[in-house]
């Protein structure tokens, strides 16, 4: 049966549910070392929490293809960005189930644009944001589930990050946050509409100058056409921090950012139909974002585009758009 | 997608190994361990061939920067360290680096001075010393 995916600012019970399974898997050890994924410095072990950190970093580092001037790699940038993501979520979410012992557990989503339509300077102080939510923000966080104590091992604690290069490193520090520094609001409603309303899911050159609406929801144009920091990009942006790097996994609240870009993705589907571009007839140069090339995964070949289009024995939301 | 290849997938185990073979055989991007990065733009217009290599060096505060820098056909500047911006140009994008990396550009704290004053003196001296004689 499918579980529910829900607003987590409308669900206390899953909201602490998610709370608890992200510290669970911070605190399992996944049995890997940090030398084992070329990690300079000491080995220490990673959880299986920090082996999502990796991957995402991982994935950003395969470009598709090698070398292309776009920055298209095997997630962001080009086509594969929704499904490679869809992929990312289900594999977490299987794992908050398996420590919270619940396979009813659906992932929680952050209805980011709800808090846009506030007042620029109400958003920081939206619920979120509070002590028995995601916590607030600082350097490091000191509210919230996830608040950095020094003194306190069992605390919420960064282990791997990247540095200016994008490469992976160790440190050993708390959560980073700084709200509406290097953007000033999150996406309003009304964004969210506008690329709903755009009906091809991707178009040549399956790039970050695309109209389209994969590019819209990535974020790297705007409403009126133009390039500008947009919805899922803009969210990284503005809640700073950790969420500006390649190692954004690092902040629990990235899930609940995917999520909801998940939800508008379904939602696309359910005006223009489970359709996906490009199809295999496409330049080898797309290898890695055609409908039936595997995704960047642990599945292999069992994910791919097509496969991600239709989830629905898997997973659902409490409300589309 | 069946659930079961889902939960396989999905074990700890299973992510680790991927991951761990997949770092091994991932291409770092270009610029990588080199100190700069680059990007080839190629384009044809009316019989003619165009390429465009563009290299950056970035130095802040006189010190080099090994930030992957790349710009795309419409002249965008992107950079996977900062994988949700893209910038009007290389100056705005080092700007947001110094703002995503702050650590990486704070001043390295001046020397701790634990000898006598008395013998840096006569090493300085003895420094002196000997370019005079050479």
């Amino acid at each position: 049966m499918a579980v529910v995916r829900k607003k987590i600012s409308q669900n206390a019970d899953v909201r602490d549910q998610y709370i608890q399974s992200v510290q669970l898997l911070k605190k399992e050890a996944s049995g890997r070392k940090t030398n084992e994924f070329g990690i300079p410095g000491a080995a220490r072990s990673v959880s299986t929490y920090d082996l999502f950190v990796i991957w995402h970093v991982t994935a950003m580092m395969l470009e598709t293809p090698p070398g292309n001037p776009a920055g298209r790699n095997s997630a962001h940038r080009g086509p594969v960005f929704a499904p490679w993501h869809r992929v990312m979520l289900m594999l977490f979410e299987q794992n908050l189930q398996r420590v919270l012992n619940d396979a009813n557990f659906g992932l929680p989503y952050w209805d980011w644009a709800e808090d846009g339509d506030l007042p620029q300077q109400q958003q920081s102080a939206a619920a979120i944001w509070g002590a028995d939510c995601m916590g607030g923000q600082g350097n490091p966080v000191t509210t919230g589930p996830f608040a950095f104590s020094q003194s306190d091992p069992s605390a919420f604690r960064v282990r791997i990050s990247t540095n200016i290069s994008g490469e992976l490193r160790s440190v050993n520090r708390g959560l980073r946050r700084a709200f509406g520094v290097s953007a000033d609001a999150l996406p309003r409603t009304a964004h969210v509409t506008n690329a709903l309303a755009l009906s091809p899911y991707d178009s040549p050159d399956w790039d970050a100058d695309t109209n389209s609406f994969r590019n819209r929801i990535e974020g790297w144009m705007n409403d009126d056409g133009v390039s500008a920091t947009w919805l899922h990009n803009l969210v990284h942006v503005w809640v700073g921090g950790e969420m500006l790097l390649g190692s954004s996994p690092n902040d629990p609240v990235f899930f609940l950012n995917h999520c909801n870009i998940d939800r508008l993705w379904e939602s696309w589907m359910t005006r223009n139909g489970r359709v996906y571009v490009p199809d295999m007839t496409a330049d080898a140069d797309l290898k890695g974002h055609r409908i039936d090339d595997p995704i960047s995964s642990p599945l292999g070949r069992n994910a791919t585009p097509r496969e991600m289009l239709d989830v629905s024995a898997i997973y659902e939301y409490d409300a589309l758009l | 997608m069946e659930t079961k290849k889902l939960e396989t997938g999905a074990a700890p185990q299973k992510l680790g190994e991927y991951l761990s073979r997949t770092r091994e055989k991932a291409p770092m991007h270009a610029g990588h361990g080199a100190g700069g990065a680059q990007s080839v733009r190629k384009d044809d217009y009316r019989g003619h061939e165009i390429e465009i290599v563009t290299t950056y060096k970035i130095l802040v505060d006189g010190k080099k920067i090994r930030a992957p820098l790349g710009v795309d056909a419409a002249g965008k500047v992107h950079c996977h360290s900062l994988p949700n911006y893209q910038t009007a140009s290389a100056v705005d994008m080092v700007r947001a680096l110094i703002d995503g990396f702050p650590e990486e550009f704070e001043p390295k704290p001046a020397r701790r001075k634990s000898r006598p004053a008395s013998r840096r003196k006569s090493r300085s001296a003895a420094k002196k010393g000997s370019k005079h004689e050479h």
